[in-house]
């Protein structure tokens, strides 16, 4: 083989040896689902982030790449994580005028939720059989995910089966709120948009802006809240389970 | 830009020591975000180089749970074999945290129109 030309298959194992194969592949996929969801008119079911999820493990499985040494590579996006995760005090700044008189029914509001979010996932969970592994990705799933993953990981449960749980209840949220709002005869845009921050997070907020701008702002201000006050009583509401 | 990313791992690193020192229970990243907060509430407005930087951030969330959230291929026979319990658990507990919240909000909020 002439030697100034590497065999292709050279190439192959120096880029999956280096975090350039799993940066691509996580960035180009993730593209690829937004694409997909403005493709379908920003349909909750044409989720980016689950569409992502889906292409990369499909391609790892297919190329045969175990998953530690994906993530060696892509660490460095999950690393960002954190840093995002601060910045999401910009928008709950901007929202805090929205919480003026009505802070009260909010908390109290948000405080029901966030028991009923837990008791119910893992009251059913537990009922129908399912390990304590699974059972544990359930405690902060409605938390928006990088809050939820950083607690997941101080009360020693999975964070990979939060995260997913976190996008898939997301994702239900955004398809299933009007049905619910509209059954328990929930009628305020306020209302109904901090109703579906605090169940649904960041999918169900970017669903509640596309429907109504208060909505929208009360939705970030209900995800907002729920990362916050779950960051300190999820660990709580854990050791009193126990 | 650089400006604002510099002010939030600012904030994020001094979270990290407030959390390693004295409340362990509490993620770093959560800890910055509140005193982040407090400095904006001091301040009363938004730096625009961190308002840049937030946005940015706020806009492409789903891409920084990929990595983890990837996985899931270990554990796919785990949730297979538990499949019902994890997709009732799912939808219903989704469900009832909606309607709770909602029906608390109506039921003590004055402003209850639309």
């Amino acid at each position: 083989m002439n030697p100034q030309l590497p065999a292709i298959h050279e190439i192959w194992v120096y880029l999956s040896g280096s975090p350039l194969l799993a940066l691509i592949l996580t960035l180009s996929a993730y593209q690829a689902g937004v694409m997909v969801y403005e493709r379908f008119d920003r349909n909750p079911l044409a989720n980016p982030v689950a569409i992502a999820i889906a292409i990369v493990a499909t391609v790892i499985t297919l190329i045969d790449m175990p998953y530690a040494k994906y993530f060696e590579g892509a660490q460095f996006v999950h690393f960002l994580l954190g840093t995002a995760t601060v910045a999401l005090a910009v928008p709950i700044y901007k929202g805090l005028d929205a919480l003026r008189g009505r802070i009260f029914p909010l908390l109290a509001a948000l405080l029901a939720g966030g028991a009923t979010s837990i008791v119910s996932a893992v009251g059913i969970a537990k009922l129908l059989g399912a390990d304590a592994a699974i059972i544990g990705g359930f405690y902060a799933k409605s938390v928006t995910a990088p809050i939820a993953m950083g607690v997941a990981e101080r009360i020693n449960v999975s964070p990979t089966l939060t995260a997913v749980f976190a996008v898939t209840t997301g994702i239900l949220g955004a398809i299933l709120v009007r049905f619910v709002l509209d059954a328990v005869g929930s009628k305020a845009w306020w209302q109904r948009g901090f109703a579906v921050g605090v169940a649904a997070h960041g999918i169900g907020t970017s669903r509640a802006f596309s429907v109504h701008p208060e909505a929208g702002i009360y939705a970030s201000l209900g995800m907002g809240l729920h990362g916050v006050l779950g960051a300190v009583l999820i660990p709580l509401a854990v050791q009193f389970m126990k | 830009m650089i400006a604002g990313l510099v002010q939030i791992l600012l904030f994020q690193g001094l979270g990290e020591v407030v959390a390693r020192f004295f409340l362990p229970l509490i993620p770093g990243p959560v800890i910055g975000l509140v005193l982040m907060l407090a400095w904006l509430r001091v301040r009363g407005a938004v730096p625009p180089a961190v308002d840049l930087v937030a946005t940015a951030f706020s806009q492409n969330l789903g891409l920084l749970f990929v990595p983890a959230a990837v996985g899931v291929v270990m554990f796919w026979p785990h949730i297979r074999s538990h499949a019902l319990a994890v997709v009732a658990a799912l939808v219903v507990s989704v469900v009832a945290t909606m309607a709770v919240t909602a029906l608390v909000l109506r039921a003590i909020a004055k402003d209850g129109e639309p």
